[in-house]
């Protein structure tokens, strides 16, 4: 008897535990949908343009705005899109959910391929090899006879690429070398005004620079860089290097300084201490910084536009600019779209790759 | 292999003594600890005698030559650090090797030593592991191999063994010691722990504000402690000190007398060691409060005329439960007196329970 109603408080005792992993599991379930709800509107702005973007560059034609293959696009991506995150918020293990998702992806891209595959072409990118890409619209241009209009000439796109390439990587470069032996220094060392220098460096970072944009133009002008891409590459140095110079102290500040200290009674030098001791203990904080410096570089618009005059030095941004510019008039979106998408792979890759730094930037920064 | 020497040797850090006045000899092949409590100055010391820091006065001598100002590198001194400082990025046997990287070893006896020095302490099988891969005890021994390899004429150690936990502590202990034996190189030990350095060292510098308070064997800071501080600090469970007024042969504290015999000044504190006291029928009458086991010992807290007093006794020779009223005695060769004021020991002074 006794026995008996031992028993009956068990199963009492187990189905109310059971009612709480069941709840328990319902509200992870309302919380992981939500958050993948939040995720999916959050990004929606950013997206679209980037679809739209990647769309046209592999699909429009001369014909102006088309829109042919982008409505059927959004109907077969959308739907994909709504049952991953339904499928994510049903799926109980890992396995399933990955199961889940490929099967659900195979077959979007199956679909994709046949219904939009046939209009993908790679014409929008002919700019890559062909410099006067737009000599089709300069003979219509010419044969409307509109006097005054004239059409801008362009460099080659490679041109473009290489002058981009070397503002960001030589900025870079110098970044990083200067930040790595300032930040050390001001880490490390005692001096006078330590902390109001900080202080200041921070600050400097936080003013727009485009107010600066008269000033250093005559600056530039009066020391005879104008229309360098040396000139280009010292103004986006001084411009990132004071918070360069500060995260990169943050990552020396948590290098212990006892492991110097062992270094020096080991027999090396200080420099040769900073080099084979202190240095690799920061790589991840240099990477971050080159990256984040790269992509300003890379990006950077108003300045070139400003200290930039003759064609043969325009950078991607610049290209990218005339590019619409000209479309304005009436041309190409397909180009636009092909040379958009043209510029922002390599900022893409460089994220992709350099990714697991960058997030560990926050931790390393913060301990300024 | 080396001698040392502290001459007058002090040291600042900006407007602030650390170390006020050191004189110091330290003979070949000797341990020696740094004892005292923490903020005392050792790790200081430690590091001018590494060439870390730069005294600010005095003359620091190796082998009667002047070092001051030579650079750390060039002292040819083996380190470990409290934190280790083992270098992250390389494997345990770069570790090892890199004191060796900066002496123009040949490659292949830079393998053979590191070897060797990994065979001394036993990591001969985590040569190619990273430090984060290494447990404290482990990564300890890491550290104590690259201090060894270079063959330095000096090793010192800070703290070495405070990261490890209580067993592992023991065996490294025993391990430090038999090493420096073998190897009979001069050595410097940094501790606050009286235990460690009573167990290791063959002498130990008692400090305490950045002055030394005394130097000598465990054996004359635990029978002949130079002050009240030492007294303090060395021995475990510490020692009871009271504070009396003397009149004609006769300690008074309170209520409570006791006999004085020898010179000593109006006030003195009295100083006997837990493991001097025992129970009695009749002595000092004493209720205990409190009794913790300590395994083959028992220490009691009693109340007595004095204040509270603690008692070490072994636990078959008396259970007593708390509340017991009991007395207590000690022998009286076992006795310390100090100076009040100057705080510093009264020789031949001594202590008797006064007979009824
Ligand atoms: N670089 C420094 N700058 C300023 N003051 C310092 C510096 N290093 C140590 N001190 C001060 O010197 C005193 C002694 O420090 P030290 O590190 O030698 O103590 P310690 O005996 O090793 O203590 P612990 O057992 O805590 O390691 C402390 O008061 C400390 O604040
Ligand atoms: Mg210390």
């Amino acid at each position: 008897m006794a026995q008996n109603g031992h028993g009956a408080d068990r199963n009492e005792a187990q189905k109310h535990w059971n009612l709480l992993a069941a709840k328990s599991q319902r509200n992870r379930r309302i919380k992981d949908a939500s958050l993948f709800a939040f995720l999916i509107a959050a990004s929606i702005p950013i997206i679209i343009p980037y679809f739209w973007l990647l769309t046209l560059a592999f699909s429009a034609g001369r014909a102006g705005v088309d829109t042919k293959v982008l409505w059927p696009s959004i109907f077969i991506l959308v739907p994909a899109v709504v049952l991953t995150w339904i499928w994510a918020t049903i799926a109980d293990t890992r396995r399933q959910a990955m199961v889940g998702w490929g099967a659900i992806w195979s077959v979007t891209i199956i679909i994709y391929a046949i219904f939009i595959g046939p209009s993908l072409h790679l014409f929008n990118f002919r700019f890559l090899f062909n410099p006067d890409f737009n000599a089709a619209y300069r003979e219509i241009v010419a044969a409307k006879d509109n006097p005054g209009f004239s059409v801008t000439a362009f460099p080659s796109v490679w041109t473009a690429f290489w002058n981009s390439l070397f503002i960001a990587g030589a900025s870079t470069v110098v970044v990083v070398f200067a930040a790595s032996l300032a930040g050390y220094y001001i880490s490390r060392f005692q001096y006078r005004y330590r902390e109001s220098s900080l202080a200041a460096m921070l600050v400097l970072h936080a003013f727009p620079t485009t107010v600066l944009l008269i000033p250093i133009f005559l600056v530039i002008w009066k020391i005879g860089l104008l229309d360098t891409l040396f000139g280009v590459m010292l103004v986006i140095v001084g411009i990132e290097l004071p918070f360069a110079v500060f995260i990169m102290k943050g990552f020396f500040d948590a290098v212990p300084w006892e492991i110097e200290m062992s270094a020096l009674t080991d027999g090396a030098t200080r420099r040769q201490a900073f080099y084979k001791v202190v240095l690799p203990q920061v790589t991840n904080g240099m990477i971050a910084v080159a990256v984040f410096v790269f992509i300003r570089g890379w990006e950077e618009f108003i300045f070139v536009l400003t200290l930039l005059t003759s064609n043969v030095r325009w950078t991607m941004s610049l290209y990218t600019f005339f590019v619409t510019e000209e479309t304005n008039l009436g041309v190409d979106y397909g180009v636009v779209s092909a040379v958009g998408v043209f510029y922002i792979i390599p900022s893409f890759v460089l994220y992709t790759i350099a990714q697991k730094y960058l997030l560990q930037m926050s931790v390393g920064g913060i301990k300024g | 292999m080396a001698t040392i020497e502290f001459k007058r040797i002090s040291k600042k850090f900006g407007d602030e003594t650390v170390i006020p006045d050191m004189n110091l000899k330290i003979s070949d092949g000797e341990f020696v600890a740094l004892l005292g409590p923490s903020g005392c100055g050792k790790s200081t010391t430690l590091f001018m005698l590494a060439g870390i820091y730069l005294p600010s006065g005095g003359e620091l001598l190796f082998d009667d030559a002047r070092v001051n100002e030579v650079e750390a590198r060039d002292r040819n001194v083996g380190i470990v650090f409290q934190s280790y400082a083992l270098y992250p990025h390389m494997t345990v046997s770069k570790n090892i090797a890199f004191p060796l990287r900066f002496q123009k070893t040949p490659e292949s006896e830079i393998g053979r030593r590191v070897k060797e020095a990994a065979e001394l302490v036993q990591v001969s099988e985590l040569l190619d592991r990273r430090p984060e891969q290494l447990s404290g005890g482990q990564q300890q021994r890491v550290a104590l191999a690259r201090a060894l390899v270079k063959n330095p004429a000096l090793l010192l150690l800070d703290e070495p063994l405070s990261n490890l936990d209580a067993t592992l502590r023991l065996a490294m202990r025993t391990e430090i010691k038999s090493l420096q034996e073998r190897l009979r190189v001069t050595t410097v030990l940094v501790t606050h722990d009286q235990v460690e350095a009573t167990t290791m060292a063959d002498r130990i510098v008692c400090m305490c504000d950045g002055k030394i308070e005394q130097i000598g064997t465990p054996e004359d800071l635990y029978r002949r402690p130079a002050s009240k501080f030492v007294a303090g600090f060395v021995g475990s469970p510490p020692i009871n000190l009271f504070e009396g007024t003397v009149a004609n042969g006769i300690v008074e504290f309170g209520d409570a007398r006791l006999e004085i015999t020898g010179d000593a000044g109006s006030s003195v504190a009295v100083g006997l060691r837990p493991e001097h006291l025992y129970f009695a029928d009749s002595g000092i009458p004493a209720t205990i409060v409190q009794h913790e086991p300590m395994g083959r010992e028992i220490l009691y807290v009693c109340e007595t005329p004095l204040g509270l007093v603690r008692i070490l006794e072994t636990a078959a020779a008396a259970s007593q439960s708390i509340g017991t009223s009991t007395h207590f005695r000690f022998e009286t060769e076992n006795t310390l007196a100090f100076d009040a004021s100057s705080e510093k020991l009264i020789p031949r002074v001594r202590i008797r329970v006064p007979e009824k």
